[in-house]
This record gives C-alpha cells, structure tokens and sequence, in this order.
C-alpha cells in the first residue's frame, strides 16, 4: 500500500518537474526566447519592414483629383503597396477637411469601398469626399487671391480589420492643398 | 454478475474516460478563446494547449508549451488510474488511486479559472485594458502605450465547449469520491469469508 502511495508520489513529481526543466535546459543558452519566441521577434520585424525600414508606407495618389461642382464632391484614387507579411482590409476610412490657416471645417473625406489587399500586392483606394456651402464662402471671403488653399485631415479613423485606429491633432502634421473652392465654383 | 456490476465504481470509470477525452478534445479546441478585431488576433487558453494566433500566424511560447505536457501528463495520469480505480475499488490501495485521480481535473478548472480571471484583472488594473471573460465589449488601448494614437478595438470572448467537458469530468470524479464510501462498504461479506477460512486452516509458520 505504501509502494503504491510513494510510486504515485513519484509519478506527479515526475510529471511536474521533466517537462519544465527540460524546456528550461533547451533554452538554457536564450532564457528571454522560453517567453519570448524567436518567430514572434521575426513576424515583428517583418510587420515593421525589416531592414528596408517601416512597413507602413504611405500611399500614392494616382491622377489628378476630380471634381463634380454640382454636387460639391469630390474623388481621389490613392494606390497602396501591402507590405506587411499579411492581408489586410481596411473597412472604412473618414476624416473632416479644415482651412489649416483658419481651422475652418471645409468639408468631408471618406473611403468609398472596403479594400482587400494581398500581402505584397498593390491596391487602390478611392476616397469620396464633399465640401459645404459655407467652405466656399470662406475661400471667397478670406483666400481671396489664392489659387490653392492648404487644407489638412483631422479627426481621421481607419477601420483595418477590425481595429479603429484614431490620429490625434498632433499626428497630423502633413498638409495638403486643394484649388481655391470660390474659383472653382466660378 | 450483478456483484461484479455493483463491485464497479461507474462515476469513477466515466471520469477518467472524460478526463482522457478532455485531453483530445483540448488538443483541438480551446477552453477559452479572446479574439480581437475581426480575428486578427486570436488567443487560445486551455491548460492543454495554449497559443496566439495572429491572422494565419501562430505562436507558442515555449514556457507555457512546457506547462501545457504538465498538464496533459497530469489529467492523462488521473484519468489512467480513475480508471484503474474504477475497476477495483476495494483493494487496500484503491483509495491511493481514488485520491490520486480524482482531484486532478478539479484542480486543473479551478487553476484556469483563477489564472484567467487573475490575468484579466492585470490587464485591467495595469494596462487599463479592459478584457471581457464572456461576450464582447469595445476597448480602448491607453494613450500611454500608443502615444497620438487611438486605438479602439472589439473584443470578443467566450469559454469554448471543451471547458464544459473539463467540468463535467471534473464534476465525475468528485461524484467518484463521494460514491467510493458505498461501493467500498458493499462487499464486506468476502473479507468475513477469507477470516472465517483463515481460523479454520491455520497457515504453518515456515521457519
């Protein structure tokens, strides 16, 4: 009775201690690597581009803008390059145009589709955008001479995959310039 | 034929047989399962086997693989001597075997269970993240972590079949414990007969 309660005992310290020394022995050379695998260091490092730099580039416009003065909308086509080592989809895509000298809201920019793109594969993305009655008084009253008007996107949210990412104010610092709303009009 | 039916201790024989099939079950399914945005993210939690998948990706580490086999080699060896138990539960070592097997699976739920519910509250209280145990629920990552940038995300959780099984087998071998006082107790009338036997026909000492 005895020898069966001490070959009990001695198959749960078995059973315990064999599998976790053992682990600790294979990576007794790299201990950071028994919590941290070298396959999870390797899909970051792909995930921000390797060598070359950052994976998230950002994307190109392609053409010129066009633009439907009678509905007061507007439409660009961008073309991204998918350089994560994954697919992604980015669901949707909004943003608020303002006057970067005035902080005047101009208008409004939205993806018109959800875009699938393949890992290593080229996309492209339409964004849809309008601009109000009140966006063209200002370019008449305060851009009066100016051709362009250098605008910049706030309030952006991208849906990728699932994940609403928001960019502050302060992460918004490239500026654009859009032709002067009034001559447009004109 | 009916003493051999009522000499078997039937709670104990399914719950080493739901302990083993706990372990298959596992190795395909996880107890618990967070997924974060439209299944970017993945993490898989059962004592048996425990991952991370990130879209086609997936990743183990190597200390928890390590207390995975603990825990397969624990509920395999439960359910191996349940199982054994069930079968002869009155010899003088079965409540050894019965004391050995039947805590196991118990001890493995209410370590998962507290493990889970612990590290949910680290994440809350630390990271300010905030993970939901069961349903879905929309969680901001702090500003601290991703300065500039917000970043929202839905997470869904939820405990997966196989944990249910973990508390069913669980559930079986305390049911064995508690039924072991009467299957023990119901055959006293062979020990009388081997004493009854052993006064008669006295066995010589050998020198």
């Amino acid at each position: 009775m005895e020898k069966v309660r001490l070959i009990l005992t001695l198959v749960t310290i078995a059973i315990v201690v064999i599998p976790i020394v053992g682990m600790i022995l294979a990576y007794q050379g790299n201990l950071v690597g028994l919590f941290v695998p070298p396959e999870i260091n390797e899909f970051g490092e792909d995930l921000m581009g390797g060598e070359d730099g950052p994976g998230m580039e950002p994307p190109t416009m392609v053409g010129e803008p066009q633009y439907d003065l009678e509905k007061k909308t507007f439409s660009v086509t961008f073309q991204y390059s998918n350089s994560f080592p994954m697919d992604i989809t980015v669901k949707s895509l909004t943003g608020n145009i303002e006057c970067q000298e005035h902080g005047f809201h101009i208008g409004n920019a939205s993806l018109s589709d959800p875009v699938s793109i393949a890992s290593g594969e080229t996309g492209t993305l339409t964004v849809v955008g309008s601009w109000t009655d009140e966006a063209v008084d200002h370019c008449r009253a305060e851009h009066v001479d100016e051709e362009m008007i250098d605008v910049v996107l706030v309030d952006l949210a991208v849906d990728f995959s699932g994940i609403q990412i928001q960019l502050d104010p302060s992460m918004m610092q490239q500026g654009m310039q859009i032709p002067n709303l009034a001559l447009l009009q004109e | 034929m009916n003493s051999i039916l009522t000499r078997i201790n039937w709670f104990a024989l399914a719950g080493g047989a739901a302990t083993i099939a706990l372990i298959a079950a596992s190795l395909v399914a996880p107890w618990w399962q967070l997924s974060v945005g439209d299944n970017l993210l993945n993490i898989n939690a059962s004592p048996i086997n425990m991952n991370l998948g990130f879209l086609d990706t997936s990743f183990t580490i190597p200390f928890l693989v390590a207390l995975n086999i603990v825990a397969i080699l624990t509920l395999l060896a439960s359910g191996i001597v349940m199982i054994i138990y069930s079968v002869i539960p009155n010899k003088s070592y079965s409540k050894h075997l019965l004391g050995f097997g039947y805590k196991k699976p118990l001890f493995t739920v209410l370590f998962f269970v507290i493990g889970l519910v612990a590290t949910t509250m680290i994440c809350q209280s630390v990271v300010g993240l905030n993970l939901p145990l069961m349903g879905s629920t929309t969680s901001t990552l702090p500003i601290p972590l991703v300065s500039g940038i917000t970043l929202t995300v839905v997470l869904s959780a939820g405990f997966q079949w196989p944990f249910w099984l973990a508390i069913v087998a669980a559930g079986l071998c305390i049911t064995a414990r508690i039924y072991h006082r009467k299957v023990a107790t119901s055959e006293p009338e062979v020990v009388m007969v081997a004493a009854a036997e052993a006064k008669t026909a006295p066995i010589p000492v050998a020198k």
